[in-house]
């Protein structure tokens, strides 16, 4: 962590520089960007609170269904790609590098999958009508949702990015960085997914589409 | 004294330079060119494409306006070569030396990507006052307008596109980023760090400041937009102001993890100068609220370019739902806007007035929680918009309690100045200036928390004045208190003495003149936002229009006496003020490096008036700076 030059000036800054406490610069960095996101979220969560209740006593409103159940199998799949990836990192911490590998691999595949079936249940709800354009409740379903989706494919882009350096032979047990940092990033992916289709899909008190 | 270090004149910085290839491959502004004319052209070509195939026209105004405001900005950015370490760090490629594009070895260095955080400062300060003088001559041209009530140099359209675009410069292009520019050139400095915990993000961070600004004074050309800064929807189907507000939630991101992890060895929470304390709290509160307005500025763009309905009240959506989340951001920005000022004055009146600072702990104690009490007082901005009843009395009182934390301040300065051997320089009076008008802000702040009256004067002159005192009175007071403060350390030369005076007691008047009669106007009912008004406000509005432009001409003194000083004023001494924190002890203007030797602080930083008191030491090779 503090694999600073010791002359002062000119190699970079002294010993005790860069760190809070144990914290890395770069883990405090994402942790205040995660912040930050949080923030985004909260932004789109209370728009959603704001227009399901002051003007949707029943939502999704008629004649529109909610894909709880087969979006309910999507958030199992994401849950689970959040295990695959903390065996990754502890793969890497052993020094076990097939580990690290499967591990990415499994996450990358789970978080595509995630998107694959997000994007048939927009063709779906699209086919009934249900598009952004509808009404003020639709925009709101679509922006949230729309905005994880953004995040999950983010966080596979940097999760490609590190399965491509693992197979050139980065990481070792005292340096992985990246795997950690986009891991972090992954979990918080998940945990807001897990937020959102409690709020957005179980409390609907509409009507739910068959699996 | 100690001997400024000068770099050596062989030396050439490599970034930008090695590397072979022709100046439209690397880092520079011929690639800039490049690839924002490519990005235009991506921009455009792209959606066509999406469209034809589909099937609709491939022209569509709003879609495209959008796509070639989000493209061309990035394709700026990248070609300037923000993005080409981040780029090589992520696919684990090697990266370029160090310190390559570290500091400024010539004028040319101030115009590229550069990560030293006082180059920034600099790129901040200089770049920032461009959009204060064409905010302020925005400024003048209404003020002649309403000069008389029926006057017609403008049409009603073109004068609501002036002040919206003189209010969101002046917020977002100056008073926001010029804190940002005085906080990167000192911030590091006075913790002992060498740079920023994120140089490379704080550089990014300052080359979108330009290219908003471009964008924002663009958006004139075509007849501006006229829906006032707020934007507030169903009104806001011109541009969006995002551009101006992802920025700098960049800047104060690197601000934030800076200071908490760059501090210098013995630098303890409690020996931390003040304006170290304001910047931090400062950050949080951009890092936390600037998502609410992106998120707002979100919303209108995809009502606008994607016919989404969230603020459609036809189909289910709500107005009133803008405002909160507008309203959740920007309320907050007022402390953006005015914390980081308190941190200077604090700075500024201790060192002035040859005293410790009164009540340290109470200052940044008061700091921190008026950050948090910043956040539950939003809707006070709404009382006369159909917010929700039971949400009003709450949130005025909240209101006012945010005025306790700013008394303790101001009480805290007032019992700094009691008893103090008072130097009457011109930053110190900025100080007193802004101690004289901030409170006349902060009163008639306290005016329009209370329900009933806000419910008479919203919409009215009151209000400008108000807002004026406290961002004007407050936060530019304070910025040209810290300028002056700061200038020789910043430049290495000394300012006018004379000239500053000069300026400081012309704005004071004028301003003074300009805006205190409007608190008088707005009680008798003058609307704001409105071209013409009833003949009964003629006089006043005259004599302040007057005074207006006093005030736009004392602001030139101060461009004059920068410049010139800048150019050939006397050299400064490294520490003219006789200061104790760190940034002082070194050179004026500092070593590319900041230190020569390693800092240890060993004090308090407001120890004045006590012989022998340090607040900080250089280990090894010690720059000997001047202890009186």
């Amino acid at each position: 962590m503090s694999a600073h030059a010791e002359t002062p000036g000119h190699g970079g800054p002294p010993p005790g520089y860069g760190t809070v406490g144990h914290l890395d610069r770069v883990m405090m960095g994402l942790i205040v960007a995660l912040a930050s996101e949080v923030m985004l979220f909260g932004a789109f969560f209370t728009a959603f609170f704001y227009v399901r209740y002051t003007n949707y006593p029943v939502y999704p409103p008629e004649p529109f269904e909610i894909p709880v159940d087969s979006t309910g199998i999507n958030t199992a799949i994401l849950i689970s790609s959040s295990f695959t990836m903390h065996w990754a990192l502890v793969s890497i911490k052993r020094g076990n590098r097939r580990g690290l590998t499967l591990g990415l691999l499994f996450t990358l595949i789970m978080g595509l999958t995630f998107l694959g079936l997000q994007i048939r249940e927009y063709a779906l709800l699209h086919g009934d009508g249900f598009t952004p354009e509808h009404g003020a409740f639709a925009s709101v379903f679509f922006a949230l949702t729309g905005l994880h989706g953004l995040h999950v494919f983010v966080g596979a882009v940097l999760l490609a990015t590190c399965l491509l350096r693992t197979l050139r032979g980065h990481y070792s047990p005292a340096k992985h960085m990246g795997v950690e940092l986009s891991g972090i990033y992954w979990h918080f992916v998940d945990v807001v997914w897990v937020i959102l289709y409690t709020l957005v899909y179980l409390l609907s008190n509409g009507a739910r589409a068959p699996l | 004294m100690s001997v400024v270090t000068s770099p050596p004149s062989t030396h050439t910085p490599a970034y930008g330079h090695t590397g072979g290839g022709s100046v439209w491959t690397r880092p520079g502004w011929w690639r800039a060119l490049l690839w924002t004319i490519l990005a235009a052209a991506l921009a455009i070509a792209v959606p066509a494409l999406v469209r034809v195939i589909v099937g609709w026209p491939w022209w569509q105004y709003e879609v495209m306006s959008t796509c070639l405001m989000i493209a061309t900005p990035l394709g700026f950015l990248s070609g300037i070569g923000c993005f080409d370490y981040w780029g090589k760090y992520i696919v684990g490629s090697p990266l370029p030396e160090g310190h390559a594009d570290h500091g400024a070895y010539s004028w040319r260095d101030y115009f590229k990507v550069n990560t030293d955080h006082k180059v920034i400062g600099i790129q901040y300060l200089v770049t920032t006052f461009v959009f204060f003088l064409i905010g302020g001559m925005l400024a003048e041209a209404f003020r002649a307008q309403l000069a008389s009530p029926s006057n017609t140099y403008f049409t009603h359209d073109a004068y609501n596109g002036l002040i919206s675009t003189h209010a969101s410069i002046m917020i977002f292009l100056f008073i926001i980023p010029a804190f940002a520019g005085i906080a990167n050139f000192v911030v590091p400095l006075m913790l002992g760090a060498e740079d920023m915990a994120f140089p490379r993000l704080n550089a990014l961070s300052f080359w979108m400041l330009p290219t908003a600004g471009l964008i924002m004074v663009a958006s004139l050309i075509w007849g501006g937009f006229n829906t006032g800064w707020t934007g507030y929807a169903t009104l806001s189907t011109h541009d969006p102001t995002d551009q101006g507000t992802f920025f700098n939630m960049g800047v104060q991101f690197a601000g934030t993890s800076s200071i908490l992890t760059m501090r210098a060895p013995g630098m303890t929470l409690s020996r931390m100068p003040l304006l170290v304390w304001a910047n931090l709290t400062t950050s949080a509160l951009v890092v936390l609220g600037t998502p609410f307005i992106a998120a707002s500025q979100f919303m209108v763009m995809f009502d606008r370019v994607m016919h989404t309905k969230f603020f459609n009240v036809a189909d289910g959506g709500s107005t009133i739902m803008y405002q909160h989340i507008f309203w959740f951001y920007s309320h907050p920005a007022v402390y953006i806007m005015m914390l980081p000022g308190f941190g200077i004055i604090s700075e500024v009146i201790s060192v002035m007035a040859r005293k410790p600072i009164f009540g340290y702990r109470a200052l940044a104690f008061s700091t921190v929680s008026i950050g948090v009490l910043g956040f539950s007082v939003w809707a006070h901005h709404m009382f006369v918009a159909g917010l929700q009843p039971w949400l009003r009395v709450p949130m005025m009182v909240t209101t006012m309690l945010i005025a306790v934390p700013t008394g303790i301040k101001i009480f805290s300065w007032v019992a700094t100045l009691y008893n103090g051997v008072i130097n009457l320089a011109t930053p110190m009076l900025w100080a007193m200036g802004f101690l004289f008008t901030f409170v006349i802000g902060g009163l008639s702040g306290i005016w329009l928390a209370v329900l009933p009256i806000d419910i008479q004067v919203s919409d009215t002159y009151f209000v400008v004045a108000h807002i004026h005192y406290v961002l004007f009175g407050g936060s530019v007071f304070t910025i040209f208190a810290g300028l002056y403060f700061w200038f020789p350390k910043i430049t290495g030369k000394m300012y006018n003495e004379k000239l500053g005076k000069w300026h400081f007691w012309l704005t004071f008047i004028s301003f003074n003149a300009t805006f205190f009669p409007q608190h008088y106007l707005g009680m008798l009912g003058m609307r704001r936002r409105v071209w013409t008004y009833d003949e009964r406000f003629a006089d006043w509005n005259l004599f302040i229009s007057m005074m207006a432009f006093v005030l736009g001409a004392a602001t030139l003194i101060f461009v004059y006496n920068a410049i010139i000083s800048w150019w050939r004023g006397e050299p400064a001494p490294d520490n003219p003020w006789r200061a104790l924190t760190i940034e002082w002890q070194v050179s004026s203007p500092p070593p590319i490096f900041n230190f020569d030797g390693a800092p240890r602080v060993v004090g308090g930083p407001y120890n004045y008036g006590q012989p022998g008191a340090k607040h900080v030491v250089f280990e090894e090779a010690p720059v000997t700076a001047a202890h009186h």
